[in-house]
């Protein structure tokens, strides 16, 4: 019998993809947040089912299980967002790892049932994880897969693992290694991932403050400044988002830059058409600078904030040099992209261009500093962009899924019968340990 | 049923608070070794009598003392397939987190369905009493619950089925 | 969500994302699945993104054709049916310019594509019966028993009678858990049918392990403990033609997987009560700890002292 495609679920912090091994594109892409009935106490941690009946004595102990499924009471996705005027939203996820399993585990029901619509018995899975991920998360997602679900078999990948593999589809992408530097960009925060054969060199991660939510709020209020007062209130967020999203780019020089688009601006200057939400009544806003400035904080952050100052070539550059030596060269050589706020044209190039000058200033001054007896060889600098950039870790998992090896590297439910939860301290990809 | 109930947990309550007389003993065998001896059960002189304290046939408490550690076994009251197999996930869902339940042993001991072991490192750093409460408290809870499952089980069932074929009026 | 919907939804958004003439036309190729072991490509065919090929693979498709699922697919389908893409049992072909009908209605009745294949051997059994009810003197022996093998180990029987159409499902509970959960989720079944307003339901019948009278007969039916086996009587009111008719079918048909979803969100729930009742004991066992105040303590010349 020809087995099922295997389910591959990435849960982000902001995004949930989610679709079958073998595809493109997830079939699902939807925020990460569930829509519960919770009386009031949203705030505090899991809604307790049931309150143990020692804490409130005596008769209202089990009415959850009189009542009893209001548990099935809830939306996740896009419905959990419809429907957050009746019900309390959560979001499961903070930071990238999981911070209520309860809501977790009720995210995968719906998500595995009326999404997905599939038997989990009949499939594999494939889950991601952030880097330095504690092994317990790890535990307990294993626990709710086998013990919940009763799948078939599970796999937890690292993330940008996954996205060092979705770039080997990329044509300037000689070998599959899997050492690199990972650029993860996503809605919330950006973090620079070194990656050596396989292993995030957890030391040497850094995280930058900016990401696609900072850019769009940039451009927000440089459209609030000049005045496009066309735009009604209440859209001027998702004005800015499409804004940035349709035209925004990288420039070589932002100098430059504003000479070309001072001189010919109707060139340049794009108008973006939107339609009143409320009302209906179209309106048309000038998009001008913001065209090459939203990316631009991203290499100058200092144009937009004040606290963090440090360009994200320079962060990538310290990454680097701080991961064990004999790695240095393979990271520089495979710089890979993923997620949606890396997707700008040309940003790859810019980054290319200006780790490229760090690294050979260094390379220099060394050379001068040695008085001219050491040469090096030009250290090489790659910056990979590839087409799935944007899902790039759930594509990774798809590509991961799909070969017939991973049924291998999988843990089996017969496997987590014998033993139990802990066989997910293991990966078996690496096959080092025991 | 409650009227031998507190009988029961008055006596489990009394003997671990007797038992829970623990000092400080290093290992008679191998120098510089120092373990719960109720476990290494490498000197015999060291081991007291263990004891079942029991309610009935399927709840009972094995108490087993030495002079540096003790280990309380509990049988879980299972009266059905349902019972038994709600206890089962529950305690293995318990030791599984047995990293933050410092008192809590990894497995159980043969024939029962969970089990504590109490070093004298735990009774110096905690109050005695109230471990011996949380024992108490635990076995209470434990039937509690379980049966609390088993009803929100059954309830379940019920919505389910009857939404199901309310449908087809 | 208690109730499962009927309908595959990545189906729904691909058509109604492809239809929508806003959308340029784009190159397509997904593969997806379906409860019960479907699989289905989606995908535009080569240099033509503007027609689009929806193919379904399913284990028990031979069975299905034999049962009639031929004429239902023709009678939902008809303009769209086209040679079968290699490797898959049924295929659709939509041109994107021209739907030929009301898109929505389209991706309504093509989201139900399963549904609709599994009708067949329904529908056929409802029929039956309505003529058997017409004949004085019915011959018992003209009842058929289909059987459709539709998932690995699982099966459904539909048999029809003279007065009635009994469907069984055979299950199979893949662990001790499930099993007796199962256990409990049936007998409810069976109860709830006493109750007054659930009068007009059809009569449910649960067997563990037993088969059923109507199938001991067959060969190859497993005989193991996780095995189960759910009778559905079905009488003429709950098929009388329209909307009634194809409801029951969709719902009986969803059965399996609305039973299997149950018990896993209950396994869930207790899950959730368990995580809460773990955290009120550590709070217990905490209590016993007690709390250290770190005192800073002073030297006499009023430096910090801090024990290592």
């Amino acid at each position: 019998m020809s087995r099922l495609a295997p389910v591959v679920i990435d849960n982000g912090t902001g995004f949930t993809k989610m679709g079958f091994a073998g595809n493109s594109d997830p079939s699902f892409i939807q925020p990460t947040v569930i829509a519960t009935r919770d009386r009031g106490s949203a705030a505090k941690g899991p809604s307790v089912p049931s309150k143990p009946s020692f804490l409130n004595t005596s008769s209202s102990s089990n009415l959850a299980s009189k009542r009893g499924i209001e548990d099935l009471d809830f939306y996740i996705g896009d419905e959990a967002v419809a429907n957050s005027k009746t019900y309390a939203l959560n979001y499961p996820i903070r930071h990238g790892q999981i911070d209520n399993w309860d809501h977790m585990e009720r995210y995968w029901e719906q998500s595995i049932f009326k999404y997905l619509r599939c038997e989990p018995e009949d499939h594999y899975f494939l889950l991601t994880e952030p880097p330095l991920n504690a092994p317990e998360n790890r535990e307990n997602t294993a626990e709710i897969m086998f013990e919940s679900f009763n799948i078939q078999g599970l796999y937890i990948a690292v993330q940008a693992v996954l996205a060092l593999a979705a770039s080997w589809t990329s044509n300037k992408v000689s070998e599959q290694s899997l050492t690199g530097t990972v650029i993860d960009s996503g809605d919330g925060v950006t973090h620079v991932i070194p990656v050596a054969e396989g292993y995030v060199i957890g030391s040497s991660i850094k995280s930058v403050p900016i990401a696609g939510r900072d850019l769009t709020s940039f451009v927000q209020n440089l459209l609030r400044e000049r005045g496009e007062s066309m735009i009604p209130a209440e859209d001027s967020m998702t004005v800015a988002q499409r804004i940035k999203e349709q035209y925004s780019y990288v420039c070589p020089d932002i100098v430059k830059e504003f000479k070309k688009y001072d001189q010919e601006g109707d060139k340049y200057f794009k108008k973006y058409d939107g339609v009143h939400s409320v009302t209906g009544q179209p309106y048309s806003v000038d998009v001008g600078f913001e065209r090459f400035l939203a990316p631009e904080i991203f290499f100058n952050p200092e144009i937009a904030s004040s606290d963090y100052l440090t360009p994200l070539p320079e962060v990538v550059d310290t990454v680097v040099q701080t991961s064990p030596i004999d790695v240095r060269r393979g990271l520089y050589k495979n710089i890979v992209l993923s997620g949606g706020s890396t997707m700008f044209e040309n940003f790859g190039k810019r980054l290319q261009r200006d780790i490229k000058r760090i690294a050979d200033a260094r390379i220099r001054r060394s050379e001068i500093l040695s008085g001219g007896s050491m040469r090096s060889t030009p250290m090489e600098v790659n910056v990979i962009s590839h087409k799935f950039q944007r899902y790039a870790v759930w594509f990774g998992g798809s590509l991961l899924a799909s070969t017939p090896e991973f049924y291998s590297y999988c843990h089996t439910k017969a496997e987590y019968d014998e033993i139990g939860p802990s066989i997910c301290r293991h990966n078996r990809v690496f096959g080092t340990l025991g | 049923m409650s009227n031998t109930l507190r009988p029961y947990l008055n006596a489990v309550r009394q003997t671990l608070t007797a038992a829970m007389c623990l000092e400080n003993f290093s290992s008679q065998v191998a120098e510089r070794h120092n373990k719960p001896e109720v476990e290494a059960r490498a000197s015999k002189e060291v081991l007291l009598n263990p004891l079942v304290i029991s309610r009935n046939d399927k709840e009972k408490v094995l108490i087993e003392t030495s002079v540096n550690s003790l280990r309380v076994s509990i049988a879980i009251k299972q009266a059905d397939e349902i019972e038994r197999i709600l206890a089962h996930k529950f305690t293995r869902f318990l030791m599984q987190r047995a990293e933050s339940f410092v008192i809590l042993r990894r497995k159980p001991i043969e024939g029962y369905d969970i089990s504590f072991l109490i070093t004298n490192a735990h009774t110096e750093q905690m109050y005695k009493h109230k471990l011996v409460d949380f024992i108490i408290q635990f076995m209470e809870e434990v039937d509690k619950e379980i049966s609390e499952m088993k009803l929100s089980l059954n309830a379940r069932a019920r919505i389910v089925s009857e939404s199901y074929l309310s449908q087809f009026n | 969500m208690i109730l499962l919907d009927y309908h595959n939804r990545i189906i729904e958004d691909t058509l109604k994302a492809r239809f929508n003439p806003e959308n340029k036309p784009k190159l397509v190729d997904m593969s997806i699945v379906d409860f019960d072991g479907v699989s289905y490509h989606i995908s535009t065919l080569e240099n033509q993104e503007t027609k689009l090929l929806l193919s379904i693979r399913w284990k028990c498709w031979p069975e299905l054709i034999q049962y009639g699922a031929e004429s239902v697919l023709k009678r939902e389908y008809s303009q769209w049916i086209t040679q079968p893409e290699v490797g898959y049992d049924f295929s659709l072909l939509f041109d994107l310019e021209n739907i030929g009908a009301d898109p929505e209605d389209v991706i309504r009745k093509v989201s139900l594509l399963k549904r609709n294949a599994m009708a067949a051997p329904f529908e056929r059994a409802f029929d039956a019966q309505a003529l058997a009810e017409k004949e004085e003197q019915w011959d018992p022996t003209t009842s058929q028993l289909m059987t459709i093998h539709y998932r690995e180990g699982e099966s459904i029987f539909i048999q029809n009678q003279q007065d009635r159409v009994t469907v069984i499902f055979s299950t199979l509970f893949k662990e001790e858990t499930d099993r007796i959960f199962g256990k409990v989720f049936l007998q409810e079944f069976v109860d709830a049918r006493r109750k007054p307003h659930l009068q007009h339901a059809p009569q449910v019948i649960y067997s563990h392990r037993e088969p059923p009278l109507e199938i001991r007969h067959l060969p190859g039916l497993e005989d193991s403990e996780s095995m189960g086996y759910i009778t559905f009587v079905l009488f003429p009111r709950h098929f009388v033609s329209g909307q009634v008719r194809e409801e029951t079918i969709s719902r009986i048909q969803i059965f399996r997987d609305y039973l299997h979803y149950h018990i896993k969100c209950s396994k869930a729930y207790m899950h959730s009560r368990m995580r809460a009742r773990v955290s009120d004991f550590l709070k217990v066992l905490n209590r016993a700890k007690p709390e250290h105040h770190a005192v800073e303590k002073k030297l006499a010349s009023g430096r910090a002292f801090r024990r290592t």
